[in-house]
């Protein structure tokens, strides 16, 4: 802005041209991908009296169709409850195998690391749309792709928490005579404790957000009820469900914040 | 499960302050405790108890699993391949085409959203407009959409775009406050304007946070765009589904190990690029590690009786 400034700043010209260049060719990249897509604005333009007859059903939910969708909903509840107690029963041997500070073998560790990675890369709905062919539909299937889908995220977060602690009272035990495991039981178990339910209060809201979606390819709860009004076009009944979606995330979201101050405290 | 979950129940914990009176304060804290965890222990006991499924189902389980996973990768069908990398290709363009939008819509509102620019009035129902963006799911921000554009790639970017404002609108204006105080309380003291105080004292200060941001909802938006394409939305996830529907296995595990080397390997590209951005320092992956390899290898042949050993690099 002012000379003082453009004075103490002697490289600027490099790093402007730089920027630019950077620019283009992140601007030519969108460019490619407008293409690759087949971006039509019009379309938008063209349909949007369709557009504005949808939003107008939209905002007015319809309210009296509340008890029918009780079962979807109390399903998605049960869904994310059971997922999460699944997976992070199961996550918890396993973040100690896959962090290098409770896990000596560096062999195991690899091959679990390698493993979760896999497991962490497969979006949910895949998982759920592979489960419902193999087990059909339902809530089992869906349960089952959460627990995958919550097993990856889970042991990342613990294993890096167990990689981030102070390792002395492991050494102590180790020195004492104790082997791995009970070292870890007893010298990191206890301080990792806070941050494994502080992720598992954050996994069981991303299972309540996952599981009112993962029914759409058949897996239970209330993405099976989208997919069935979605079909239907009524968009009365959808936007009831969306609300109904809206308001458990955003309660979910309270509670967590709350408990996770707790557990900070 | 139960045992798990329980157990940190039964750690003495350090006393809680703030109980009126307590001259011990810690048995009525344990007691509370013990109770949420009773509590939690139904819940998910009712929850089992309650939910409508069949588990003799999870008896066969193991046996379909193996013959499906036979079917999936014994071997997969390499023959799609071609068709395989065009549908991935679709699907990371319309993750960056969406992930371009909604930044450059995000970003006005994420500093309009920011304390010190504008007045309460405008701040909170914007960020009221991103915590209703961000609790709905881009699956049936699609499923919205379908009535205005029909379902294509295009939908599917539209998606992201919104979906991503409520992320990016969050993570922007939260950077934007914690920058450190110094350089605000300078430009103002040098008399700047409000749009001044933001270019020379905020921006400079969350640049790195906020293109760091940026690149992580890009990784994002590449799984999204994925599970949009399993409801229709085209490229890889559409492909996937397609075949997972007409039982075409072999193709089906072909896709996965796209889908999951495609993944991994954005999320390297990114993470590096994001670590070059905070730290600035270019950190490749294995490229890394081989050098601090060789180098480890270096100095023991230069001084052999020097034993290294940092477990950390093992």
């Amino acid at each position: 802005m002012t000379t003082a400034t453009a004075t103490a700043r002697p490289t600027k010209p490099k790093t402007g041209w730089r920027t630019l260049g950077i620019v283009a060719v992140l601007a030519a990249i969108t460019v490619w991908a407008a293409i690759a897509i087949g971006v039509d604005f019009d379309a938008l333009v063209r349909n949007a009296n369709n557009a504005s007859n949808t939003l107008v059903q939209l905002v007015q939910p319809d309210y009296t169709f509340f008890p029918q969708t009780l079962p979807a909903l109390l399903q998605t509840v049960q869904m994310a409850v059971i997922g999460t107690a699944v997976s992070i029963a199961i996550a918890l041997p396993v973040s100690f195998w896959a962090s290098r500070a409770t896990n000596p073998n560096s062999t195991v560790l690899g091959i679990v690391r390698f493993i979760m990675n896999v497991v962490r890369s497969v979006p949910d709905l895949l998982y759920a749309s592979l489960f419902v062919t193999v087990v059909g539909t339902g809530a089992l299937s869906g349960i089952m792709a959460l627990v995958l889908f919550n097993l990856g995220i889970m042991v990342k977060l613990i294993s890096e928490a167990l990689d981030g602690l102070d390792r002395g009272g492991q050494e102590a035990a180790l020195a004492a005579g104790a082997n791995w495991t009970k070292a870890n039981r007893a010298a990191m178990l206890p301080e990792v404790a806070p941050s494994y339910i502080s992720q598992a209060i954050y996994v069981l809201e991303l299972n309540i957000r996952a599981s009112t979606v993962i029914g759409l390819v058949g897996a239970g709860g209330l993405g099976m009820l989208i997919d069935k009004v979605r079909t239907f076009y009524e968009y009365h009944y959808l936007s009831m469900v969306i609300l109904e979606i809206l308001v458990l995330v955003v309660l979910l979201e309270l509670l967590s914040s709350f408990a996770r101050k707790r557990l900070a405290r | 499960m139960t045992a798990v979950t329980s157990r940190p129940a039964s750690r003495p914990t350090a006393p809680e302050s703030g109980l009126p009176g307590a001259g011990r304060p810690r048995k009525p804290h344990n007691m509370l405790r013990k109770a949420i965890w009773i509590l939690i222990t139904l819940i998910v006991l009712a929850a089992f108890w309650s939910v409508d499924i069949s588990w003799d189902a999870l008896l066969t389980f193991p046996q379909k699993l193996v013959h499906y996973l036979g079917l999936m990768f014994l071997p997969p069908a390499w023959a799609k391949f071609p068709d395989a990398l065009g549908a991935t290709m679709l699907s990371v363009a319309m993750a960056w085409f969406g992930t371009v939008i909604g930044i450059i819509i995000s970003f006005p509102l994420s500093l309009l959203a920011a304390r010190g620019l504008m007045p309460a009035v405008v701040r909170w129902p914007l960020r009221g407009v991103f915590a209703v963006l961000r609790a709905v799911p881009e699956v049936v921000i699609a499923v919205l959409m379908l009535s205005v554009t029909g379902l294509t790639a295009f939908t599917g970017a539209l998606a992201i775009a919104i979906g991503s404002i409520g992320t990016l609108g969050k993570w922007g204006y939260e950077s934007f406050e914690s920058v450190d105080r110094g350089a605000i309380e300078a430009a103002t003291a040098a008399g700047a304007s409000k749009v001044q105080i933001m270019r020379w004292g905020v921006w400079p200060n969350a640049k790195p946070d906020v293109l760091a941001f940026w690149l992580y909802r890009f990784e994002i938006s590449v799984r999204a765009s994925a599970i949009l394409g399993l409801i229709g939305a085209g490229g890889i996830g559409k492909m996937l589904i397609d075949n997972i529907q007409f039982r075409v296995w072999d193709v089906v595990g072909m896709l996965m190990i796209v889908v999951v080397v495609v993944t991994m390997l954005i999320d390297q590209i990114s993470g590096t690029v994001r670590a070059r951005i905070i730290t600035g320092r270019w950190e490749v992956p294995i490229a890394s590690a081989l050098r601090r390899r060789s180098a480890r290898r270096a100095r023991a042949l230069a001084s052999p009786t020097v034993r290294e050993d940092d477990g950390s690099l093992r």
